[in-house]
């Protein structure tokens, strides 16, 4: 017995006895032959007289065979209008949600019949869209650390197709909570819902579904993709420069190794597309390898740090984390302008630093012309101040005094102990000011623009200052009055000054974490800049508040462009997480997941596609008999 | 020249062709001079051809006496009659000659009778143009000589298509209206309804020597014809209601081969030339073709 869903037998009935009868008519109709001349007619009668000698009741059954297949040709059309199923089989339609996992870890390796584990997982859906039933609907949602539903329930399964072809491994991390979360809300209340997830299960922990909740009657399956969790991942790749040679960096390279053994690896720096160096390293079972590169005199701005597995018998599977990237800070030497009669300790530091170029003036000498606004980084004055000072630059005012001082002296303290500082301040990087031994200090009255960064019981000490186009410090004693100069932190105090102005905190270059929206400072105040991602790809990104907006999902080198600057930054698979990339199986704490794809795929019987073959099949038929004549 | 009116199959090109033809069939046939060809009528010539019996009424100056003597009966002595030949062209004008895209079998009767005629002319032979088709329509007088030819063509162009052929009623005509004997060249299709046999016999019995040029077309016998078609005869306007299939078409094929070898039959039978050529042949070829066999001029 059949069961129909398609249309109802009250219209299939007159449309059925329509057709009969119009086939019915237009055979008893006769034929309108074609006239044709011929030049002497009594040699067809011959030939037509040996051909009459056939029976006519043979002329009349192939007459009526060729009506009878016109009527079965009807009415199989008529059946499959009907939509037939077997009895017993289920006939009404699913809600499937296709949930594709698009993580780092799907870019592994250890599959067959295909690139890498999203390529099979790709060639899984598109197994599953052919199975598709008329009465399915299907949503396509791909996930890695965001979730990005690529269509709604559609029942026209091949509007899929390209999605899915069109999906790329995402360098960032998974989060199974939302996207499952997301399914199960999706097929709330929904007839015959069906999650399928193409996932490798990396990392997954069912300790965080606690609150992920299916209908009763969800079924919820998940196809592992995957097999192994051999893999050496770089975790951490940064580079600074040392503080007091600009021109050396320290380069610190973290591995982990997620083989259950041993592993020998051959460690790689390369700096704008050239190796650099190389050590060979053997990384315990499940172990880490935290590694300094110090004094790595390097010329370039791009650096890679790339691993390479040499234990024969092991094979890395996951390369997304087997290169990381990292920006050098470019090498500015700051210029720098002593104006004093006299200092040889402020000199003496100065000039000993590489990363200075000094000039020295004395106050008499000293020329806004020449020595005035841009023409310096900072301006070191120690103690006497000149009349015609640029009112414009950084400064830093050694004992200022005198009716040019920025700052009123109204005295001094003797012997002042510095009993409070900022140690978070941009000047008082690692140095301590305790104990320091200062004969006097001037008497400094403060504005309401400055900022006390050390003081003695209340005297400001260090002072600094902000105004439009002029920055200062002041430092309120004579460095020669007192121990400083004897004290290390004297030279990194001098720095400090230096790099304060500058704005040069950024002895290491912030790298950025794949699969986050990234705020890169620029220039502009708003607007749009433009990304051009590792693989070439350039897109828009929009700017707020001097930051430039940027959600990277590949690792590597992007360039941040905006209508007056162009920087650099490094974006690395930091996730350790995706870096275990050991597939596992999804479960759920209240809710049975089908591991396997039984009964995944349509069981179901489309018998009007058998219909409509037999319409073909008599078509085909009628065609070849009425065209050999057998049939008229 | 140029004010007559002709259509453009006799052009100065067909001329030249025809000159052409007459050069090769001078090779083909040798000797050519005035009234030299003979008919094969028996009449008062002084070339002896045969003795038959004598019958009552017979002129005595020509009896054999040298028979009589070693025989003791009476032979009468046959000479050839030498006189001018009389070339006769029948031409079918029947609608069947007609039918079809060109070249139809009409043109290439046409330009045949005048290829013939002209060499017939240039002979120095009298040449007579009959078309017919049930009946005679028309008649073109015997001629003689080669600027004769423009006659010829002024009379093949003005010829019009007949209706039904009917070689019996047309040739009984024929042999009626023209007493002198000769070739009666007969340039047909020979799809006469009534046959051929009885028509052919009227020139036989009247002792004409008929010679026969049986055109087709070849897509006559090859008929791009399928499925259900309504016949239709275009002489007589018969129907015939038919089914074409691939064996009919083969059978239909067979029959008008069969028709064909009928008419050759007979004529080898009675020793008539008989010619058959397709209109796909260049005219040129079959009078050529014509000469070689021999007879027409010979």
């Amino acid at each position: 017995m059949l069961q129909y869903t398609g249309m109802p037998f009250e219209e299939l009935a007159p449309l059925a006895a329509g057709a009969a009868v119009i086939i019915t008519v237009l055979y008893l109709l006769k034929l309108r032959k074609r006239r044709v001349q011929v030049p002497f007619s009594p040699l067809w009668g011959k030939v037509m007289t040996e051909y009459k000698r056939q029976s006519d009741w043979w002329k009349v059954l192939r007459r009526v065979l060729s009506w009878l297949i016109l009527i079965m040709m009807s009415l199989a059309l008529i059946f499959a209008l009907a939509d037939p199923h077997p009895e017993g089989e289920v006939v009404d339609g699913r809600h499937l949600v296709l949930l594709i996992d698009s993580s780092a870890s799907m870019a592994s390796t250890d599959v067959s019949g295909g690139a890498d584990r999203l390529d099979v997982a790709k060639q899984k859906a598109l197994q599953i869209l052919e199975t598709i039933g008329a009465e399915d609907q299907i949503m396509l949602v791909n996930f890695n650390d965001q979730l990005q539903p690529l269509s709604p329930f559609v029942n026209e399964a091949s509007l899929l197709e390209t999605p899915i072809r069109n999906l790329k491994v995402s360098a960032s991390g998974t989060k199974y909570t939302d996207a499952l979360q997301f399914a199960a809300d999706s097929l709330r209340d929904k007839k015959r819902g069906e999650l399928i997830v193409l996932s490798d299960g990396a990392s997954f922990d069912k300790a965080m579904m606690d609150d992920v909740s299916f209908d009763e009657n969800t079924t919820v399956r998940h196809l592992k993709l995957g097999e192994s969790a051999g893999n050496i991942a770089i975790t951490a790749f940064s580079v600074r420069r040392y503080l007091a040679n600009k021109l050396d960096y320290e380069l610190f390279v973290g591995l982990q190794n997620l083989f259950e053994r041993d592993i020998e690896v051959e460690l790689q720096i390369w700096a704008d597309g050239r190796q650099v160096d190389r050590k060979l390293k053997t990384i315990k079972a499940s172990g880490t390898l935290q590694e300094f590169f110090p004094a790595q005199a390097v010329s370039g701005e791009r650096l890679e740090a790339r691993v390479k597995v040499l234990t024969s018998d092991a094979r890395d599977v996951f390369p997304l984390d087997d290169r990381a990237y990292a920006l050098l800070p470019p090498v500015e030497k700051s210029r720098v302008l002593l104006v004093s009669p006299g200092n040889l300790y402020l000199e003496g530091t100065l000039l000993l630093n590489h990363n200075i170029d000094l000039d020295k003036v004395t106050p008499d000498a000293y020329d806004p012309q020449k020595h005035g606004e841009g023409q310096y980084d900072v301006v070191f004055v120690d103690r006497v101040i000149p009349d015609n000072l640029s009112e414009q630059g950084h400064f830093v005012f050694v004992d200022p005094s005198g009716e040019n001082s920025p700052w009123e002296v109204s005295g001094a303290y003797k012997d002042p102990i510095i009993t409070t500082y900022k140690k978070s301040h941009p000047l008082m990087r690692w140095i301590g000011m305790r104990d320091i031994n200062i004969g006097y200090a001037s008497k400094l009255r403060l504005d309401r623009k400055d900022s006390v960064v050390a003081s003695a019981m209340g005297a400001p000490i260090i002072v600094t200052r902000d105004e439009p186009g002029r920055r200062m410090v002041a430092i309120a004693f004579d460095i020669r009055n007192s121990d400083l100069p004897l004290r290390v932190a004297f030279p990194v105090l001098m720095i400090n000054l230096v790099d304060y102005f500058q704005l040069d905190d950024s002895d290491l270059i912030q790298n950025f974490s794949t699969g986050e929206t990234w705020s890169v400072k620029v220039s502009e105040q708003e607007g749009e800049a433009t990304v051009t991602e590792p693989d070439g790809h350039t897109r828009k990104v929009p700017i707020y508040n001097n930051r430039a907006l940027v959600y990277g999902n590949q690792v590597g080198f992007y360039e941040v462009k905006t209508a007056s600057d162009q920087q650099l930054i490094a974006a690395n698979l930091s996730d350790p997480e995706e870096s275990k990339i050991a597939p596992s199986e999804i479960a759920l704490p209240d809710k049975s997941v089908v591991q396997d794809s039984s009964s995944l795929f349509f069981d179901r019987k489309e018998l009007w596609i058998w219909a409509l073959l037999a319409v073909l099949g008599m078509l085909l038929l009628e065609w070849v008999t009425y065209n050999r004549r057998w049939t008229v | 020249m140029a004010s007559r009116k002709r259509d453009e199959q006799f052009d100065e090109r067909f001329l030249r062709k025809l000159d052409y033809l007459y050069i090769m069939s001078k090779k083909i046939a040798a000797g050519a001079a005035k009234a030299k060809r003979k008919t094969h009528i028996v009449g008062s010539g002084l070339e002896f051809a045969d003795h038959r019996n004598y019958s009552p009424g017979d002129d005595m100056r020509n009896i054999d006496w040298k028979v009589f003597g070693r025989t003791n009966k009476l032979f009468l002595k046959l000479f050839e009659e030498e006189e001018d030949l009389y070339i006769y062209f029948l031409l079918d004008t029947s609608l069947s000659m007609t039918l079809g895209k060109a070249p139809t079998k009409w043109d290439y009767a046409k330009s045949c009778a005048a290829a013939l005629g002209y060499i017939g002319l240039s002979n120095l032979d009298r040449v007579s143009i009959i078309p017919f088709s049930s009946k005679l329509d028309g008649r073109m007088p015997p001629t003689r000589g080669k600027a004769q030819i423009f006659k010829i063509f002024d009379f093949l162009s003005a010829v019009e298509p007949g209706q039904q052929t009917s070689l019996k009623d047309a040739f009984k005509t024929f042999v009626a209206q023209n007493k002198r004997r000769g070739i009666a060249c007969v340039i047909s299709d020979f799809y006469d309804p009534t046959g051929f046999e009885e028509g052919m016999n009227y020139l036989r019995y009247y002792k004409f020597e008929p010679i026969v040029i049986h055109l087709f077309d070849e897509r006559e016998l090859n008929p791009k014809l399928n499925g259900e078609l309504q016949l239709v005869d275009c002489e007589t306007g018969e129907l015939r209601e038919i089914t074409i299939t691939e064996g009919m078409l083969k059978r239909y094929r067979e029959v008008w081969t069969e028709y064909c070898e009928e008419l050759e039959e007979y004529c080898s039978k009675r020793n008539m030339l008989y010619f058959r050529a397709p209109v796909q042949l260049p005219f040129d070829d079959l009078v050529l073709r014509i000469f070689r066999a021999g007879g027409f001029l010979a």
